[in-house]
């Protein structure tokens, strides 16, 4: 990494906090998953407990360590472990889509791509310096994500059971392995897309399929057809870790300047 | 060795269309080329080519003898490039602007800083260094990119229009620094226009382009030799011969097409001797619009 490349990064973060519309884009979603959905969840178990007796019976079929304290603390305890990683993921697929839709596809809808190709950077340089923008500024949206999500969480189950619940090792798994992979897949889909995409729009609707295997996900845990262990988190996050990196490889001997800028 | 080298240099679009049709040009260092030709001539295709943008069909093109295609980075080091698609990022100031291409063409922050602020100064817009760019005029826009394709003291400038969409006084204070920028620094300027009357005033050189092909390329006194070599003696006298070929204008000004200026003593010694008289008499060699009119067809001849 040059002081070039780190010119293009700076820059490109810089951007998206001055751009509103961007920024509160980056800001919604993680707000409404991380602080509103688990709130109401919480909320929910504590003033109507009967809606959660369906709950109780999956809490029996978990293993031992969740069924310790409360049954309201346990089943605070399987939505923070089982229910919310599914809604996290959302988080760094959805910063890392907007993120790279707008320093490709909306540099080339604006025309400063073209200024910015003819500068003294190879465009592996100027890739890599794209990708690496996107792809921090989705870590920091997930890792302060993740924080306000277990500040909430530990504040009302405090305030509700008078304990507070501990996250289980698969978080680690997350925020370290699954959460930078699929970012990863999502900024090489995205860039891959902006090639054709005309404006940052189109190159944003492509990356909501990615979304389909979290939300498979998601439907599996609400139905106890499928539970997230550590070990399958670990495995899913090995595995989109390898497709990330032989996917961004092959985005990138793809590119040319003649590709990159055709209208 | 050359600045820019052009060998038979082609390219034809996945649709078929031929924008560059075997073009070869060499320019030295320090030239001011003049590239002309109406829309649609292939001049922003050849600059696109030259600058590692696209990739010829056919022949090579060269910088300094670091090929365009094969080294791109290396070329853009040595470029300065201002075209109507090359914009900059409107969310930015005009000096951040300018520090942010200073740093990414490997300047130091104080480096760009210094250089930008003298470059706005130059190009009259110290007071709006600090206005973001998405309220700058047109104008004003035009001139931050030709002070962002020089921040890097570049030894080439391409530059595709640079005039287009600025005021009178404006389009002079730019032509003049670039006059300046070859004679004192040694840059070599590539200037596509279609502003001839402007491109005469700077160029030491010119190549017209039509079609993608290059009609004509030389000094302005090599195209008049080559392409349109009559020059117009322009004549207020009276007591005419009647057998002297001219035309007359509105203003009641002869104009007797000649071969060479040797002509002009003959002519006069004819009016005077036959008994006229001779109020003013002028040369007009054909101007850089009358050949380009000549080449392309669009005047029949040169006036």
């Amino acid at each position: 990494m040059n002081t070039q490349m780190a010119a293009i990064i700076k820059k490109d973060m810089q951007s998206i906090t001055s751009n509103k519309r961007m920024f509160a884009t980056l800001l919604i979603v993680p707000i409404v998953l991380t602080i509103f959905l688990p709130s109401v969840f919480i909320l929910t178990l504590y003033f109507v407990p009967e809606e959660g007796e369906e709950l109780l019976q999956l809490l029996e079929t978990l293993p031992l360590p969740l069924q310790s304290g409360s049954s309201l603390q346990s089943m605070i305890l399987l939505m923070l472990n089982f229910i919310l990683p599914g809604f996290f993921l959302m988080i760094p697929i959805m910063a890392s889509s907007v993120m790279s839709a707008a320093s490709f596809v909306g540099e080339k809808e604006k025309r400063t791509l073209e200024t910015l190709l003819y500068c003294p950077l190879s465009l592996k340089q100027i890739f890599r310096s794209k990708v690496t923008a996107s792809f921090l500024i989705s870590m920091v949206v997930s890792g302060i994500s993740f924080a306000a999500m277990l500040v909430v969480v530990e504040a009302l189950s405090y305030t509700i059971t008078g304990g507070f619940v501990l996250p289980d090792i698969k978080w680690i798994f997350i925020l370290f392995l699954v959460a930078p992979a699929i970012s990863l897949i999502a900024i090489t889909l995205i860039v891959r897309m902006s090639a054709k995409a005309q404006s940052v729009e189109d190159a944003q609707q492509g990356a909501v399929f990615l979304l389909i295997p979290v939300l498979l996900l998601l439907i599996g845990q609400f139905t106890g057809i499928l539970l997230i262990s550590s070990w399958l988190l670990l495995s899913i996050g090995i595995l989109c870790a390898f497709a990330a990196v032989i996917l961004l490889n092959k985005s990138m001997s793809h590119f040319q300047y003649e590709t990159l800028l055709k209208n | 060795m050359n600045a820019i080298t052009l060998i038979e240099l082609s390219k034809t679009y996945p649709g078929g269309k031929k924008a560059v049709d075997s073009v070869n040009i060499n320019l030295s260092p320090g030239e001011v080329f003049g590239f002309l030709g109406p829309n649609g001539a292939g001049k922003t295709t050849t600059v696109k080519l030259l600058g590692g943008m696209l990739r010829p069909t056919g022949g090579s093109c060269s910088i300094f003898a670091i090929d365009s295609v094969k080294e791109p980075e290396k070329v853009h080091a040595l470029c300065g490039v201002v075209t109507e698609h090359a914009q900059m990022y409107d969310s930015l100031t005009g000096i951040q602007n300018l520090m942010f291409y200073g740093s990414v063409y490997g300047l130091s922050s104080s480096e760009s800083q210094k250089r930008g602020l003298e470059l706005l100064n130059q190009l009259e817009l110290s007071e709006a260094k600090d206005q973001k760019l998405f309220s700058y005029s047109t104008g004003m826009r035009q001139r931050l990119s030709l002070a962002r394709s020089l921040i890097h003291q570049p030894k080439i400038l391409f530059l595709d229009e640079p005039t287009s969409g600025l005021d009178p006084e404006s389009a002079q204070n730019v032509h003049g620094m670039i006059r300046h920028l070859a004679k004192e620094k040694g840059i070599t300027v590539f200037l596509c226009t279609h502003q001839l009357r402007y491109a005469q005033e700077i160029c030491t050189r010119y190549g017209l382009m039509d079609k993608g092909r290059l009609l004509a390329e030389g000094t302005l006194d090599q195209l008049r030799t080559k392409v349109c070599s009559g020059a117009v003696m322009k004549i207020k006298a009276t007591g005419v011969p009647s057998d002297l070929s001219c035309h007359q204008t509105p203003e009641g000004v002869l104009e007797i097409p000649i071969q060479s200026e040797e002509e002009v003593p003959k002519t006069a010694r004819r009016i005077v001797e036959s008994g006229g008289n001779i109020y003013h008499i002028s040369t007009k060699l054909p101007s850089l619009e009358d050949i380009y009119f000549h080449l392309t067809n669009r005047k029949e001849n040169c006036r």
